[in-house]
C-alpha cells in the first residue's frame, strides 16, 4: 500500500470512528432526554391496549389528538423536562466533540489520553460556546428589528412581500448564525490541536477570526455540505418513514423506521465530520 | 478553489433533494387520495323536491356605493304578504348595520374575545332610515312611529319594531318604499371595508321572518348569532365605480356603463338575504360546474388559492346534490377576500360564499383551503336551503353542516381530510371529537347562540359535538343509512324553516326510537358516555371438590393437585358511564394469540364478557373499530397483560431528541 493510500485509508478510520463516537454519544444523551416524555405517554393509559402504541400512529390521528387532550398538562411538562435536559446535555456533547476532534487531528492517541485532553479543553469549548451564543443572539436580534422596522413600510405592499420579506430576513440571521457556527468550529480545531498553554478561547476564537479574512470562501461554504446533508438526511428519514406504515407487521415497520432514522443519523454525523475534517485543516493552515 | 467549488455543488445536489423531498412531503400529500367514490345517484325512496318557497318578503333595492367615503345609500321595495295565521299590527326591521354603530350597542358590547373575530370596531358604521312608506297609502312616515331602539335595550338598534296603521289581514300584501344610507364600518366582523375592499352584508333594513302564528321572529344582532329570515325574491341593481369588480348574491342580468360608473342589476329567486363585494383589485376565475356557474374572485397573486377553491367545488358540490338535493341556483360565486379583510371570510349567503386565507394556504399538508370552501358551500344546503333559526337554534345549521363537511372532507382526502404532510394524516372526525370531548358537558347543545357563555363554547359545542353526535349515529347505523335519513331531512324541508322537531321527527322514522332518544338527549340534555374496562381475571377450571350427596350415598371428592389448568373462566368487566347509550363490540385476546369478539347491547350499566376456554384472557379493547366517536375517554376502553412498552414512541422521541441535539448542540 502506498503512503498515500495507507493516509487515506487512516482518514477514513479515523472518520468513521469520529462518526460512531458522536453518534454512540448523541444517542446515549438523547435516550435520556426522551424518556421524561415516554413516561407521560405511558402514563395516559393511551398506549395500554392490546395495539400498544400503534394506535397513535393510525391514519387519521384520533388516538393521537385523544393523547394530547387527555395528556396534555404532563405532556408539556414532560417536554418543558425534556428540554432542559437537552440543553444539559447539549453542554455535556462538548466532550464527546473534543474526543471526536482530538481523534481526527492525532488518530493514535489512547482513549483514556483522549477523554482526560477533552475534559481539560472542555471549559474552553464552554467558553467559546457562550461567545458564539452571544453573536448568534445578536444577529438574531438584528433581523428581528430590521424586519420590525421594515413591516410598516410595507403594510401597503403585496400579501406576499409581506410575508416573505420577515422570513428572508430571519433566513439571512440564521445563515449568519450558521457561519458564526463554522468559525466556531475554527476555533474549537485550534484549541485541540494546540498545547494547552499555547491558547485559550479568546486567542483561538481570534484565530479563527482571521482565518475567516484569509481564507473567507473556504470558511463560509465548508459547512455548507454538512448543513444541506442533514436536512436531506432528516427529510429522507421523513418521507421513508412515512411509507413505513405500508409495511404491514408492526415490528418490522417499527425495526424500518428506527433503521431509517439513524441511517439519517449517520449521514448526518458523516457530512458533519467531514467538515470537523476541514476545520482542523483549516485551523492548520491559518496556523 | 477546488475544495470550495465541491463543497458548493455537493451542498446544491443536497439542497436540491431537500427541496423536492420537502415538496413530496407537503404538496405532494395535498393531492387528493385516488378514486374519491361519489354518492350513489339519488334513491326512488328520497321525498320530492319542492321547486319554490311560499314567498312572504321580496325585496327590489337600488343601492350606490360611494367608495371614498364607504357609503352606500338605497331605495327599497319590499313585496311582503302575510303567509300567517293572524292579523298584523306591527313590523319587525333588523337594521344589523346599527350593531357596529358604537361601543354600547348588543354587538360591541358583548365580551370581545367571545365573538366570531375577536376584533372591535375602529371606524363605526350604521344604517339610517330616511323614510318608509306605503305604497298606494296617503304617503304618512312610517318610521317617524317606530320605536327608537331595540326592545328593553336602550343602547341598541338593530331590532326595531314600526305599528302599522291599519291590520294586514292573513294572505294580504303590503308594498313598503324605504330609502336609507348605509355608513359602512371598517371591517369588524364579515361587513366593511379595508382600503377599497367593500364586503356588504347585513346591509338593507330588513324584516324579520314571519312565524305561521302571526308573530315576527326578531332578535338583536348578537355577537354569537347569526341570522333567520322569510323567502322571497332579490332584483338588486348596484351603481359602482367602473373600476371595481362585483360579486354579488343571485345573477347578474344587466350591465351598463358610464364614464365613470357602473350599473350591475342582479336577480336572486328564493333566497333570503342578499349580500356583495366590491373591490377595484379583485381578479376572477369562471367554471361551469355540475350545471352551476361558478365565480372566484380573489386578490392578485391568490390564482393558487382560487383553483384549489374551485376543485373543492368540484367536488363537494356534486357530492351535496347527491347527498342533499340538487343545488337549484344558476350561479355561485365565491370571494377570497384578502388578508387584511379576513374578518370577512369564512361566511355565507345565498349563492354566494366567502373563503379565505393567506397566499401560501395551499403550500403545506394542510386542507384550510378545501375546508373553508366546503363547509361554506355545505352552507347552501343548511343555512341557504333549509333555513333554519340560527339564533335560537344554531346548531342546525352549523352543527349539521359541520357533519356535511368532515363527510365531504373524508370522501375526498380520507383520513387526511385536515392535515396530510409529514406521514401524518388528520381527519375532520378526529378534530371534531377533541373538541367536543374537551366541552362535552359544558353546556346544552341545543340552545340559543345568544345563550352560549363564550363562542368558544358554541364552537365546540354547536359545530364539533353535533358533527361528532351525527358522526357516532352514521358509525352505529352505518354511513349509508344515516346519511340517506339526513338527505330524506334535508330534501323534506328544503325551502322551509325546519326546527329540531322536524329533524327529530325524520331521524325517527327513517331510523329507530333509539336514534331519536340519543338525539335528544346528547343534544337537549348534555349526555355523554364513556365505556371503560377495569380488570381482567382467569381462573382455572378444575374438579369439583367437597362433600356430595348423591343416589349412591355420601361421597367426598378431594381438591386436586395443583397442575397446569386445562381451561380457564376468563372474565372483563365492562362498564358504561353516563347516560347515553350505544351497542359495542369487545374483543378479546387470548394468550394463545386468538381473538373473540363479544356484542353488549349498551343496556344496563355493566357487561361481563365471560370466556371458557383453553387460553388466558390476556387484553380487552371495547369498541375496537372507534365507532363511538362520543366515547368521553378512549384511554379506558382497554387492558392488556402486559402493558405495552410504547416503543414506537420510544423510537420517535429518542428520533426527535437526536435532531434537537444535532440542530441546537455542539
Amino acid at each position: 500500500m502506498s503512503l498515500a493510500a495507507e493516509s487515506r485509508a487512516m482518514r477514513v478510520s479515523t472518520s468513521a470512528a469520529a462518526c460512531v463516537l458522536l453518534w454512540m454519544s448523541r444517542t446515549v444523551l438523547a435516550l435520556f432526554a426522551s424518556y421524561p416524555l415516554l413516561l407521560a405517554v405511558r402514563a395516559t393509559s393511551m398506549t395500554a391496549g392490546p395495539e400498544g402504541d400503534a394506535v397513535l400512529f393510525q391514519p387519521g390521528s384520533l388516538m393521537l389528538l385523544e393523547l394530547l387532550r387527555l395528556g396534555g398538562p404532563s405532556l408539556f411538562s414532560a417536554g418543558e423536562f425534556a428540554l432542559v435536559l437537552l440543553g444539559v446535555f447539549a453542554i455535556l456533547e462538548l466532550i464527546p466533540l473534543a474526543m471526536a476532534l482530538d481523534l481526527l487531528a492525532l488518530p493514535n492517541r489512547a482513549l483514556r489520553e483522549r477523554l482526560a485532553r477533552a475534559i481539560q479543553v472542555f471549559p474552553r469549548f464552554l467558553a467559546l460556546g457562550l461567545l458564539t451564543l452571544l453573536l448568534q443572539a445578536a444577529l438574531l436580534l438584528a433581523s428581528n428589528l430590521l424586519t420590525a422596522a421594515v413591516k410598516p413600510v410595507l403594510a401597503s405592499a403585496d400579501e406576499r412581500l409581506q410575508s416573505l420579506l420577515p422570513i428572508a430576513l430571519m433566513g439571512l440571521g440564521l445563515m449568519g448564525c450558521g457561519w458564526v457556527g463554522a468559525v466556531l468550529d475554527i476555533a474549537r480545531a485550534t484549541v485541540v490541536t494546540r498545547t494547552f498553554d499555547e491558547v485559550g478561547a479568546r486567542a483561538a476564537f481570534a484565530e479563527a477570526v482571521n482565518c475567516l479574512r484569509q481564507k473567507p470562501l473556504r470558511v463560509l461554504v465548508g459547512p455548507y455540505p454538512s448543513v444541506a446533508g442533514s436536512a436531506l438526511a432528516v427529510l429522507a428519514a421523513t418521507w421513508f418513514s412515512a411509507r413505513s406504515v405500508a409495511v404491514p407487521s408492526s415490528s418490522a415497520a417499527l425495526a424500518f423506521a428506527f433503521v431509517t432514522h439513524q441511517v439519517a443519523m449517520l449521514f448526518s454525523i458523516a457530512w458533519r465530520v467531514r467538515w470537523l475534517n476541514a476545520a482542523l485543516e483549516l485551523s492548520a493552515e491559518c496556523d | 478553489m477546488r475544495r470550495v467549488t465541491q463543497d458548493l455543488l455537493i451542498g446544491a445536489v443536497f439542497s436540491a433533494l431537500s427541496g423536492w423531498l420537502l415538496k413530496a412531503l407537503l404538496l405532494g400529500a395535498s393531492t387528493p387520495s385516488p378514486a374519491p367514490t361519489q354518492p350513489k345517484a339519488p334513491e326512488p325512496t328520497w321525498p320530492a323536491l319542492t321547486a319554490s318557497p311560499p314567498k312572504v318578503a321580496s325585496y327590489t333595492i337600488a343601492a350606490k356605493l360611494d367608495s371614498e367615503a364607504h357609503r352606500v345609500s338605497g331605495r327599497e321595495t319590499i313585496h311582503f304578504v302575510n303567509r300567517s295565521s293572524a292579523p298584523l299590527r306591527e313590523l319587525w326591521f333588523h337594521l344589523y348595520l346599527n350593531a357596529f354603530k358604537n361601543d354600547k350597542t348588543l354587538f360591541l358590547r358583548s365580551p370581545f374575545g367571545a365573538g366570531r373575530s375577536g376584533d372591535k370596531a375602529k371606524q363605526y358604521g350604521y344604517v339610517d332610515v330616511k323614510k318608509l312608506t306605503v305604497q298606494g297609502g296617503d304617503g304618512q312616515d312610517l318610521w317617524a312611529a317606530r320605536d327608537h331602539h331595540s326592545p328593553d335595550d336602550p343602547d341598541d338598534e338593530t331590532d326595531i319594531r314600526v305599528p302599522l296603521p291599519n291590520p294586514l289581514e292573513p294572505e294580504n300584501e303590503l308594498v313598503l318604499e324605504l330609502e336609507f344610507e348605509d355608513q359602512l364600518p371598517e371591517l369588524v366582523e364579515r361587513t366593511g371595508f379595508v382600503g377599497s375592499y367593500h364586503f356588504v352584508g347585513q346591509w338593507f333594513p330588513k324584516l324579520a321572518r314571519l312565524e305561521p302564528n302571526g308573530t315576527f321572529a326578531h332578535f338583536s344582532f348578537h355577537a354569537q348569532s347569526e341570522f333567520y329570515a322569510d323567502f322571497g325574491d332579490y332584483d338588486v341593481s348596484l351603481d359602482v365605480p367602473s373600476a371595481f369588480r362585483v360579486g354579488a348574491t343571485g345573477s347578474r342580468v344587466r350591465e351598463s356603463h358610464d364614464k365613470a360608473r357602473t350599473r350591475l342589476d342582479y336577480h336572486a329567486e328564493n333566497v333570503h338575504d342578499f349580500a356583495w363585494t366590491a373591490w377595484d383589485k379583485f381578479e376572477s376565475r369562471s367554471e361551469r360546474i355540475a350545471g352551476t356557474a361558478v365565480q372566484v374572485l380573489y386578490p392578485p397573486h391568490q390564482a393558487r388559492n382560487a383553483e384549489a377553491e374551485l376543485a373543492s367545488v368540484r367536488f363537494a358540490l356534486p357530492h351535496f346534490n347527491a347527498r342533499y338535493g340538487a343545488y337549484p341556483y344558476p350561479t355561485l360565486t365565491l370571494v377570497h377576500p384578502p388578508e387584511a379583510a379576513a374578518n370577512s371570510g369564512g361566511m355565507e349567503y345565498p349563492t354566494l360564499i366567502t373563503t379565505g386565507g393567506p397566499w401560501y394556504s395551499t403550500f403545506g399538508g394542510g386542507h384550510f383551503i378545501d375546508v373553508v370552501t366546503t363547509h361554506e358551500l355545505g352552507h347552501q344546503w343548511f343555512y341557504g336551503l333549509l333555513a333554519s333559526n340560527e339564533h335560537t337554534e344554531p346548531y342546525l345549521d352549523e352543527g349539521f353542516n359541520s357533519y356535511a363537511e368532515a363527510e365531504a372532507l373524508e370522501a375526498r382526502f380520507g383520513s387526511g381530510a385536515v392535515f396530510d404532510g409529514f406521514g401524518l394524516t388528520v381527519s375532520s372526525s378526529a378534530l371534531n371529537r377533541i373538541f367536543s370531548a374537551a366541552r362535552g358537558e359544558d353546556e346544552k347543545v341545543n340552545q340559543g347562540a345568544a345563550d352560549f357563555a363564550t363562542f368558544r363554547s358554541l364552537g365546540a359545542l354547536v359545530y364539533s359535538r353535533t358533527a361528532t353526535v351525527l358522526g357516532t349515529l352514521a358509525r352505529v347505523y352505518g354511513d349509508e343509512r344515516f346519511n340517506h335519513a339526513l338527505g330524506v331531512y334535508a330534501r323534506k324541508f328544503r325551502f322551509r324553516h325546519p326546527t329540531t322537531a322536524d329533524f327529530m321527527s325524520v331521524m325517527q322514522s327513517e331510523l329507530d326510537d333509539h336514534a331519536l332518544t340519543v338525539l335528544m338527549q346528547a343534544l337537549s340534555e348534555r349526555a355523554t358516555v364513556d365505556y371503560l374496562v377495569r380488570e381482567i381475571s382467569n381462573a382455572p377450571v378444575s374438579a369439583a371438590a367437597g362433600v356430595f350427596d348423591g343416589p349412591n350415598g355420601r361421597e367426598q371428592k378431594k381438591p386436586e393437585a395443583p397442575h397446569e389448568a386445562n381451561e380457564y373462566a376468563s372474565r372483563a368487566v365492562v362498564y358504561r358511564h353516563g347516560t347515553l347509550q350505544f351497542p359495542v363490540e369487545i374483543e378479546l385476546g387470548f394468550e394463545d394469540g386468538t381473538k373473540q369478539l363479544r356484542h353488549w347491547d349498551g343496556s344496563g350499566v355493566t357487561f361481563n364478557a365471560d370466556n371458557l376456554g383453553p387460553s388466558r384472557l390476556v387484553s380487552v379493547n371495547v369498541d375496537p373499530t372507534r365507532r363511538i366517536l362520543l366515547d368521553d375517554d378512549r384511554s379506558n376502553n382497554w387492558l392488556s397483560i402486559p402493558s405495552s412498552t410504547a416503543s414506537r414512541v420510544r423510537e420517535r422521541t429518542l428520533f426527535a431528541a437526536q435532531l434537537l441535539l444535532g440542530a441546537f448542540g455542539p
